[in-house]
């Protein structure tokens, strides 16, 4: 199946399967860090630092980019606008499941008054 | 951070009356939404086909062409208590199943009914794979420090 072809947010959430990569979005979360220094925080070999980074950047959640000091060091940060889609999906969903609910108990409600008549 | 929605809401009935109106009657509760429909030829009706000898039970949708399209096995069933059930839109692929988590606790003479949505990056994995065991908590920790960073949308629609 071509990467291309899946929903925006379907990237987004299998690259979030990984929990060595929810923490490193979540160290990312606090600023920019080099790939080694991600490693060490997680205890990763560089290799499969390599691999978590390679997914995360595919998804469009994490950026590379390379300080001005130095452009043979490449630092890796959170990409905010995709952050985002994942949050639109979880606010979709929320409203979804508000607006089932509220459905779900105006239904009750219905049955109560209906049983209440038929006493 | 995590994929994880939380909403819930409080009715005047019993647990198990709760729990029974929820899956018996979801066809006559559910209201379409046009931002998650299941398939391109939704909508349909909405039906839980309990677990059975036969079966683990699965909810699905009819839909108006008369093909039944499968929204997810059920993977806890225990009525006036909780059930889990896996949640699938045409549009996921089939490794990338959601899924839904309903709770029944009663509030004096009243029901909470909480809905948990989990996204696959807090489903365990083989989870998907087996269909059939109910969450561990090993793996409801693992999604605890995901909570933290989207405490605003949780619970928001709380009556209570």
């Amino acid at each position: 199946m071509s990467a291309k072809k899946k929903p925006e947010i379907d990237t987004i959430l299998s690259a979030l399967a990984d929990p060595a990569r929810r923490r490193a979005i979540e160290i990312l979360g606090e600023r920019p860090r080099r790939a080694g220094e991600l490693a060490d925080l997680l205890d990763l070999p560089a290799p499969a630092m390599s691999r978590h980074l390679k997914a995360l950047k595919a998804s469009g959640l994490v950026i590379e980019s390379h300080p001005e000091i130095d452009a043979r060091v490449r630092v890796y940060a959170l990409n905010a606008p995709r952050l985002s889609e994942l949050k639109d999906w979880l606010e979709k969903a929320e409203q979804l499941w508000s607006g089932q609910l509220s459905s779900f108990a105006a239904h009750i409600a219905k049955r109560e008054i209906a049983r209440g008549k038929a006493k | 951070m995590t994929s994880r929605v939380v909403v819930s809401i409080r009715v005047p009935c019993s647990p198990i009356q709760a729990f029974e109106v929820f899956t018996d009657e979801i066809s006559e509760w559910w209201s379409d939404n046009e931002l998650f429909r299941f398939t391109p030829r939704s909508p349909g009706k909405l039906a839980f086909e309990p677990p059975s000898d036969a079966s683990h039970g699965r909810l699905v949708e009819q839909l108006p062409n008369g093909k039944i399209f499968e929204i997810g096995p059920i993977r806890v069933w225990h009525p006036g208590e909780r059930l889990v059930v896996g949640w699938r839109q045409a549009t996921f692929g089939p490794e990338h199943a959601t899924e839904v988590e309903v709770r029944f606790e009663p509030v004096g003479s009243h029901t909470r009914v909480t809905v948990e949505h989990r996204g696959w990056d807090t489903v365990p994995q083989d989870h998907l794979a087996r269909h059939t065991f109910p969450l561990t908590i090993f793996y409801q920790r693992q999604g605890e420090q995901w909570r933290a960073g989207l405490e605003h949308l949780r619970n928001k629609l709380s009556q209570d």
